[in-house]
Formats: C-alpha cells, sequence, structure tokens
C-alpha cells in the first residue's frame, strides 16, 4: 500500500497570507481574525491546488474561533471532486444519531469524501463554552460510547439501542445511509497522546492520529496500534528546499516577535490536553529531535508545528522510514500554505512515489 | 406589507425533472417516504435545483426543509442547495436537545456566511416520542417545550454578540461562551425562528424566542383571536397548507378527493397519530368525526385523517385561493408555507395563476385602505 499524504486545511484568509507570523494561532483567535469566516476563494483555490499536487485529504479544524467543519466540507466538497475532508469533531456537542444524520447527508452530497477526526474535548474554558463540563478523562469516556452508538447506526443491521452513562438511545434508525464508493461508514481518526485517547482509537477509531516523533521512539506504539488493525497518522510540518541550508534558513524564518511567544504560552498553560504538554516540553528541552526534526516552533504555532527540514532526498527518506516502521498516513502543513505543498506535491511525492514501485 | 410565500422543498427523488406527475402519484410517493426503500432519504440535488429554480421563477421566498429519521439533514441540504442557487432562501427544520445551542449556532451562522445568509429556522420542540427516542431524547412533550425556550435563549444571547454567553438553566449550562463566527446577512443579525406547533406551550414560546408562530391552516374565524394575541407581541404567524389550484373549483374538489385512500382502513399514518403526544396529531384525529371536511368553502381536511394536519388543503380557482389568502391577510397572518401534488407543477400554477392576483389586490389595497 502507498503512504497516504493530507494537509492541514487553511483556516479563513490564510491562503493570501505570505508569511507564517500572520497566521499564528494568536493572531486566529483574535476577534477580528479573519479566519472566523470562510473564505470560500482562498479554499477552492487552496482545494484544487492540493488534488493537483496528490495530496488525498485535508483536515479542517474545530474551534470556536472558525467556521464548522461539516459546513466548510459540505460547501468545499461541491466544489471539487477528488480531495477528501477529514472534519475534526468534538464528541458532546450533539447527540450520536444527529451527527451520524448530518454525517450521512455529508458522504451523499460530497461523493463519500468525508472522514471524521474525533477529538475528545479541548480546554475546559473552550468545553464549558459549549455547555461540557466534563473533566479530561470523562471526556474520552464518553466519546467512547459516543462513537460505539454512531458505528451501532452506521453498522445498518437494525434499530439502534444503546443505553450508556452518557449517551442512550432507544429503537433509533435513520434512512440516510453513509454513502462513498467502497465503505459503509467514515473512517475515524482519533486523536490525542493520553493513554485514554489511544484506548479510544484502538477500540472505536480507524487511525491513531498524533504528533510525529523519531522513528525509533514511534516504533513500539506503532506496532502495538497496526497489529490490533488500526493505522497510525503523523502530524507534523515540512520545511522542503534544494539544499538543506535553504531548508533550515525557511524554518528558522517563521520564528516569530517575541510578543506572541508570551501569548501563546498563555494559551498552552491553559489547556489540559497531554499532547500540547508534552510538545511544549520537548520543545524546551531539544529543540531538535534528530537531524531532520526540528521542535523550534511549537512554543509559537502550537504542537503540530515539529518540522521536517530538509532537501526533498532527505524528506523522501524519512518518510519512507516511517512507512517501516508501520506509519501508513501523514498530515502535513508548512509555510507559505500553498507553496510548501507545491513543493511536496513537486519535488518530494515522486521520490517517495518511485521508491514505493521498486 | 406583502404576504410572504413559501413552499416545501420535495422530498429526495420526488421531483420528476423530465417527465409530468400526476397528483395522485406525487401523494403515493409523499406517503411512502418513510419507507425504509424509499429515494426520499438520499439528497436528490437535481430534483431539488430543477425546483428551486422553478420557486424562484414562480416569486417564493423561501423552501422549508423537514426534519426526521427518514430524510437527510436539512442542514446539511440547505448548504448544498444554497451554493447552487442565488436567491431562494431556506427555512431548516431542527429539533432542539439534538445538539447543543452553541454548536447549532456555529453551524446557523456558518451556513449564513456561505449563503449570504439565506437561512432561516424551524424550531421544533420534538416529534413521537419513539421518533425523539431513537434521537436520544426522553423528555416528554411539556419539557421539551421547556428545553426548547432555554436552546433559544442561549442561541439568541450568541446571536446578540454582546460579549462571552453565561447561561445557568434547568437543560443548558453555558459558561463564557464565543464563537467568533457571527450570523451574516444583508439585513440581519440573527436568522428568523419560526416556531411550530399547536399547543400553548409552542404559541407561548414563539411568543418568548421566535420571530414567527407556524401552524396549520384553518377557519379564519378560528385563528383570528389567535393571530392577534401573537401579533400584539410582535410575532407573524404563518400557515402550512396543502394548495390545489384548478380552472374550476369542480375540477380542483375531483382532483383532491381522487387523492383519498380507496379503502377506509386504519393505515399506518393512524397508528402514528395515536402514538403521538402532539397537540397538533391530536386536534387531527377529532377532524375525523366531523361530519363536514370543509372548515371553509376553499379549506378542506378530507386527508388529514389519513396523512396528518399538514394535508390541510386551500383549493379552488386562482381567484377563490386568492380570496382566502387575503382574508387570512385581514386578519393579521403574514407568511404561508405551501405544499402541492406534486410540488413542482403546483408551484408552477401558483406562481402564474395565484400570486399575481395576490400583489395586484395588495397594490389596490395599498392606495386605497380600507
Amino acid at each position: 500500500m502507498s503512504l497516504r499524504f493530507h494537509w492541514m486545511f487553511p483556516k479563513g484568509g490564510e491562503v493570501a497570507m505570505k508569511t507564517a507570523q500572520e497566521t499564528s494561532r494568536v493572531l486566529t483567535t483574535r476577534s477580528m481574525s479573519p479566519a472566523a469566516l470562510p473564505d470560500m476563494k482562498g479554499w477552492v483555490r487552496f482545494a484544487h491546488v492540493a488534488e493537483e499536487a496528490g495530496i488525498e485529504s485535508v483536515l479542517l479544524s474545530f474551534s470556536r474561533y472558525e467556521p464548522d467543519t461539516f459546513l466548510v466540507a459540505c460547501a468545499v466538497g461541491q466544489a471539487t471532486r477528488k480531495l477528501k475532508f477529514i472534519a475534526a469533531y468534538r464528541a458532546g456537542l450533539m447527540q450520536p444519531a444527529t451527527f451520524v444524520q448530518q454525517i450521512n447527508t455529508l458522504s451523499a452530497l460530497i461523493g463519500g469524501r468525508i472522514a471524521l477526526n474525533i477529538v475528545a474535548g479541548s480546554s475546559p474554558a473552550e468545553q464549558r463554552g459549549y455547555g461540557d463540563f466534563l473533566e479530561h478523562d470523562e471526556r474520552y469516556a464518553r466519546a467512547e460510547e459516543f462513537l460505539a452508538v454512531c458505528h451501532a447506526f452506521w453498522r445498518n443491521d437494525g434499530e439502534v439501542d444503546f443505553n450508556g452513562k452518557y449517551c442512550r438511545v432507544a429503537g433509533g434508525k435513520l434512512h440516510t445511509a453513509f454513502l462513498a464508493p467502497h465503505r459503509t461508514a467514515p473512517e475515524v481518526y482519533v486523536s490525542g497522546h493520553s493513554e485514554q485517547a489511544q484506548q479510544l482509537a484502538l477500540t472505536r477509531g480507524s487511525c491513531w492520529l498524533r504528533l510525529i516523533d523519531t522513528p525509533e521512539k514511534l516504533r513500539p506504539l506503532v506496532t502495538g496500534f497496526r497489529e490490533r488493525g488500526v493505522e497510525v497518522c503523523l502530524r507534523l510540518c515540512v520545511a522542503c528546499r534544494p539544499t538543506r541550508e535553504e531548508a533550515l534558513g525557511a524554518a528558522l524564518a517563521l520564528l516569530p516577535a517575541d510578543d506572541i511567544d508570551r501569548q501563546e504560552r498563555g494559551i498552552v498553560s491553559r489547556s489540559d490536553s497531554q499532547t500540547l504538554r508534552q510538545a511544549l516540553a520537548t520543545a524546551d528541552e531539544v529543540g531538535w529531535l534528530n537531524h531532520y526534526l526540528w521542535a523550534g516552533l511549537v512554543p509559537y504555532y502550537g504542537s503540530s508545528s515539529i518540522t521536517l527540514v530538509g532537501t526533498p532526498e532527505e524528506l523522501a527518506e524519512t518518510f519512507l522510514d516511517y512507512e517501516k516502521i508501520g506509519v501508513t498516513q501523514f498530515i502535513i502543513s508548512g509555510w507559505p500554505k500553498l507553496d510548501e505543498m507545491v513543493i511536496f506535491g513537486r519535488e518530494v511525492l515522486p521520490l517517495i512515489r518511485n521508491a514505493e514501485r521498486h | 406589507m406583502n404576504l410572504r410565500f413559501h413552499w416545501m422543498l420535495p422530498k429526495g427523488g420526488e421531483v420528476h425533472v423530465d417527465t409530468r406527475q400526476t397528483p395522485q402519484a406525487a401523494a403515493r410517493y409523499r406517503i411512502q417516504s418513510t419507507n425504509n426503500t424509499s429515494p426520499a432519504s438520499r439528497p436528490d440535488m437535481e430534483g431539488w435545483i430543477h425546483f428551486s429554480q422553478q420557486a424562484e421563477k414562480a416569486g417564493i421566498e423561501s423552501v422549508l426543509i423537514s426534519f426526521s429519521r427518514y430524510e437527510p439533514d436539512p442542514i446539511m441540504v440547505s448548504c448544498a442547495l444554497g451554493r447552487a442557487t442565488t436567491k431562494l432562501k431556506f427555512i431548516a427544520a431542527y429539533r432542539s436537545g439534538l445538539i447543543q445551542p452553541t454548536t447549532l449556532v456555529q453551524q446557523v451562522n456558518t451556513l449564513s456566511a456561505l449563503i449570504q445568509g439565506r437561512v432561516a429556522l424551524n424550531i421544533v420542540a420534538g416529534s413521537s416520542m419513539a421518533e425523539q427516542r431513537g434521537f436520544g431524547d426522553y423528555l416528554s412533550h411539556d419539557d421539551r417545550y421547556a428545553r426548547a425556550e432555554e436552546f433559544l435563549a442561549v442561541c439568541h444571547s450568541f446571536w446578540r454578540a454582546e460579549g462571552e454567553v453565561n447561561f445557568d438553566g434547568k437543560y443548558y449550562r453555558v459558561e463564557q461562551g464565543k464563537l467568533h463566527t457571527p450570523f451574516l446577512a444583508p439585513d440581519r443579525t440573527a436568522p428568523e425562528v419560526y416556531v411550530s406547533g399547536h399547543s400553548e406551550a409552542a404559541e407561548r414560546l414563539a411568543c418568548a424566542q421566535g420571530t414567527c408562530l407556524l401552524r396549520v391552516a384553518d377557519n379564519p374565524d378560528k385563528l383570528q383571536p389567535l393571530v392577534s394575541r401573537i401579533r400584539q407581541h410582535g410575532v407573524e404567524v404563518c400557515l402550512r397548507m396543502c394548495v390545489l389550484c384548478r380552472s374550476t373549483r369542480e375540477e380542483a374538489v375531483r382532483v383532491v378527493e381522487s387523492l383519498l385512500p380507496e379503502h377506509d382502513v386504519p393505515n399506518q399514518e393512524r397508528s402514528i397519530a395515536i402514538k403521538d403526544d402532539s397537540q397538533m396529531y391530536r386536534e387531527a384525529s377529532a377532524v375525523t368525526h366531523r361530519e363536514n371536511n370543509w372548515l371553509t368553502p376553499f379549506l378542506w381536511t378530507g386527508l388529514v385523517p389519513y396523512h396528518g394536519p399538514v394535508w390541510t388543503t386551500l383549493l379552488g380557482t386562482p381567484a377563490d385561493i386568492k380570496q382566502a389568502l387575503l382574508e387570512y391577510k385581514a386578519i393579521g397572518v403574514t407568511q404561508f408555507i405551501m405544499s402541492g401534488w406534486p410540488e413542482f407543477e403546483e408551484v408552477d400554477i401558483f406562481g402564474r395563476e395565484v400570486l399575481p392576483l395576490v400583489r395586484e389586490a395588495e397594490r389596490r389595497q395599498e392606495k386605497n385602505p380600507a
């Protein structure tokens, strides 16, 4: 099987932005940020470039600062033919039956090009704004029940009955089925580094989504997941240039001004996510995880900004190293949003596909 | 102000793009749409776009997209169809209690930004107990209304956009809620909210949290006190009905009677009506026992015992129907949501034959106010 490459969908207004600094999370969370508004012009342009570059899906992030991911997937899905959408959604914001009805409808509207990234929750403050007052561990217990009910609907073998601690359904049925060329249910990516997240991915997911780390550190984890029939997908950034020096220069140029630093750390300290804490600790302690993996951007752009830095050949080889330990998918981002994806599609992907053929 | 006319969005597979459909076939399709083999479960972009263009041409302002476990999700359908049209608005039916109010607002606001604000909500407190439990909702009729009241209160605080939203109710709790995506429309900062139902609880909810009460048409004399009450609260009234317009009254009556079932046996619909705890269905069952199915010379309830209250039918010639609509306008009704057999042909007749007469009469009334 070939490696599968997805890309992070830009936030509203980002496609037109020139520098990483403009797209920092601090600016995104300001109330006047263009990230609050759908950006169909930029998004459709990005989507077409992604299709052209050989990218399979885009990941749409969920937060109170951005438009709803299902509706964005619906609108952009109508304007594209091939690109798939991994819509991030939090369990606990709607009844699972309603969630399935929305996803199934969406699948029928965009040729089945929809997958889910289920997130148990975010910072307690943001969750309470959504009416969710559960603690971290309980959120995972609920997400487990939530996905159990969803899967019961997707199995489509009669009425759904479920009597759990958080979800209850009696005689549930939905006539609108999940419609896709080769599937009867969406792929479910479960993200998070905690023990609970891993358990949830194993029991209810089709793929565990986590931050990139060195192949050595990931190997035992990945083996464990693959043995239980669950894929592993890594989140990372790339900075790819013809020479290593240029790539390093491009990566270092992403470092922001000091004031953003302080505000970003404020966001981080309010979160109860283990993923974010672990990533931040890594960044503080080492900076470089190995010769190619740089965590220097994490304090400024969040946990998902661990960056693979190098030439096309170095990057291709690194991706193939991950393939060897059992990783099958990647969700990538880079700056500038469009250019980095074009470089990846033109310079890196052909090397990987060529190696996979031999 | 001119009367506002909306139409039911046909169910998936209902619109025939290439051929004409008989009223009998259209009625049968709708009755069978809850069968699990019905194409009504699937989105039908081709049929819907065909209908939407016809509706826009006919002068219809919005389409109502119904919510049930038998059909696609109305918010997603509004998005897809809204992206494929430019003028038509969408009244998406949704049940409170299926989704957190913050999440619904985030979805509706996103939708508004994607389709130029052409979205309104029809909030329904619930449906039959059986269907509600299938969605994970176990509340009783009156509790559902109490919850819907809280639900809309939270939604409206987000739409007011006066800072963080805090709410501590019996059914919902929100702390420091904020959403950055606003409701975007040329002339509004929040969607119109149609509250439907016939119970007192529905009336109270419409007055407290709605912009419009949506109910099934009845005799204007009977509706008059209700409409006055609602209008005094600054809330509009919108009537739901089927319409059947032909060049003679006899023909209209003949067609509507041809939709009656051949055998008067208790059918599936009746059993649904008995199990249902909604006021609307209980009233409809009572109608069964009336000798006379004519509420007015133009309003017929002959199909209601079989298919529910929304099959209450306004029928006659274009002039008859115009007159009936103006009688409703005289008592303060401002909007209508119509349906026909088939939707496509009937909206065409309505746009060509009835609407010009209504607009002409409205122009005359404006020049010579009574």
